[in-house]
């Protein structure tokens, strides 16, 4: 190996241990040199990559995984194969408008999609719902008691947080669309389901229930988790 | 223990020991937390639909490369860059090029890397982040070894140029006599 060969070699490959490149470097002083300065350049490389994720990656990782297996249970017991294929022919034939639909009508349909969720009943430590918006790069003040499931879901082109959370006479779905806000509240009834919409943060904030009477005190508690 | 439990076992091991590493390539890939966040989460729950596939432990950090590339370009469309061959470069000797621990902090070595053509880019995260040996990035790459040993040279020159104060489209080193 010649000099000219072995800073090739050092450019595209510094930390070879081809045994002519060490060789070379051990016999000729001044790619030695130039090794040394590479090896530097090296580790202020190495060091300037090493971005930190967040401390909540792995977890939230994990909570998505057993989110995604706790639904494919669920729609195996239920015989959700043909909804599964059911629901992938509607995405297929009607996907492309799907970005012309309402907010509301977008979320009964992926409350419907996911009816499953609605029958979870056991509440979420705190931790599960922070990480989940955390994974939507959000952060809450505080966690309102009495989810029982959380979900980041695609809804339509949007990025989501949807949740369940179980009362007396039925469960209300809490779904926080990240990416899109809007500009006004809105009461709707919408197949048999009654929604609420609001603008909340950068994002818009929906209700769903078949009734509204725990409405008020679902959307107060969101409105405190993420203000600021 | 039961079989899954054991794949269950192996792939929290895997999330927690991979997914900072995954993150950073993602982070650096697409210049955005939140999708890298995104991209890494979506690589591991592929992974765990096919972690049949993984072979070895020891593979894993590539394979899950392998993943996080492919969801990452389902992203983007990407044009085959045209390279030119590493014979062809001209050579620097670095030793007059500042070194940048002392032209600026990491901040200004990661402007620099962001500002980075995306072809040079990746190969130097494949290899410095990832691990991969130059015949692994060129099979990932569907290029030659010759073609990435050139992007790799020309990413550290080029990097070195913006850390200098020189354009990044500069390539005026000459060999030392």
């Amino acid at each position: 190996m010649n000099c000219l060969e072995f800073r090739r070699q050092l450019g595209s490959d510094p930390q070879t241990v081809d045994a002519a490149f060490l060789r070379h470097r051990a016999e000729c002083a001044r790619c030695a040199e130039a090794s040394a300065h590479a090896a530097g350049f090296e580790a202020a490389l190495r060091r300037a990559l090493q971005v930190e994720p967040s401390p909540q990656l792995a977890e939230s990782i994990l909570l998505a995984q057993a989110t995604q297996q706790n639904r494919r249970h669920a729609y195996l017991r239920r015989g959700g194969l043909l909804a599964l294929a059911a629901t992938l022919v509607l995405a297929i034939g009607v996907g492309m408008r799907v970005e012309a639909k309402p907010l509301s009508t977008q979320a009964v349909e992926h409350l419907r999609e996911e009816a499953e969720v609605l029958s979870a009943v056991k509440p979420l430590s705190a931790e599960s719902v922070r990480a989940a918006f955390a994974q939507r790069g959000l952060t809450l003040s505080q966690v309102p008691g009495g989810v029982a499931f959380v979900g980041c879901c695609p809804m339509g082109r949007h990025l989501t947080v949807h949740m369940v959370m179980p009362e007396a006479d039925g469960p209300v779905t809490v779904i926080y669309v990240v990416d899109r806000g809007s500009s006004r509240r809105e009461d709707f009834q919408r197949d048999g389901w009654h929604g609420r919409s609001l603008p909340l943060g950068n994002g818009t904030l929906i209700l769903l229930a078949r009734d509204t009477d725990h409405f008020d005190s679902v959307e107060s508690a969101w409105r405190a988790a993420l203000a600021g | 223990m039961s079989a899954v439990n054991s794949k269950q076992r192996q792939f929290d091991a895997l999330v927690r020991s991979l997914s900072g590493d995954l993150f950073r390539y993602a982070y650096w890939l697409c210049g955005d937390e939140a999708l890298a966040h995104d991209l890494v989460q979506e690589t591991f729950l592929r992974a765990w639909r096919a972690l049949g596939d993984l072979r070895e432990t020891g593979a894993a950090k590539s394979w899950l490369i392998t993943i996080l590339r492919r969801e990452h370009a389902r992203l983007y469309e990407r044009k085959t860059p045209q390279f030119a061959d590493v014979s062809e470069i001209d050579v620097a000797d670095d030793r007059d090029t500042a070194q940048p621990e002392h032209i600026g902090e990491d901040a200004v070595i990661r402007a620099a890397i962001h500002r980075l053509d995306p072809k040079y880019r990746e190969p130097l995260l494949m290899q410095v982040l990832g691990g991969f040996s130059c015949d692994e990035i060129a099979r990932e790459l569907n290029i030659s070894s010759a073609a990435v040993m050139t992007q790799l040279f020309r990413a550290r020159q080029k990097l070195k140029a913006m850390l200098s104060g020189g354009d990044a489209a500069a390539n005026v080193y000459e060999f030392p006599a």
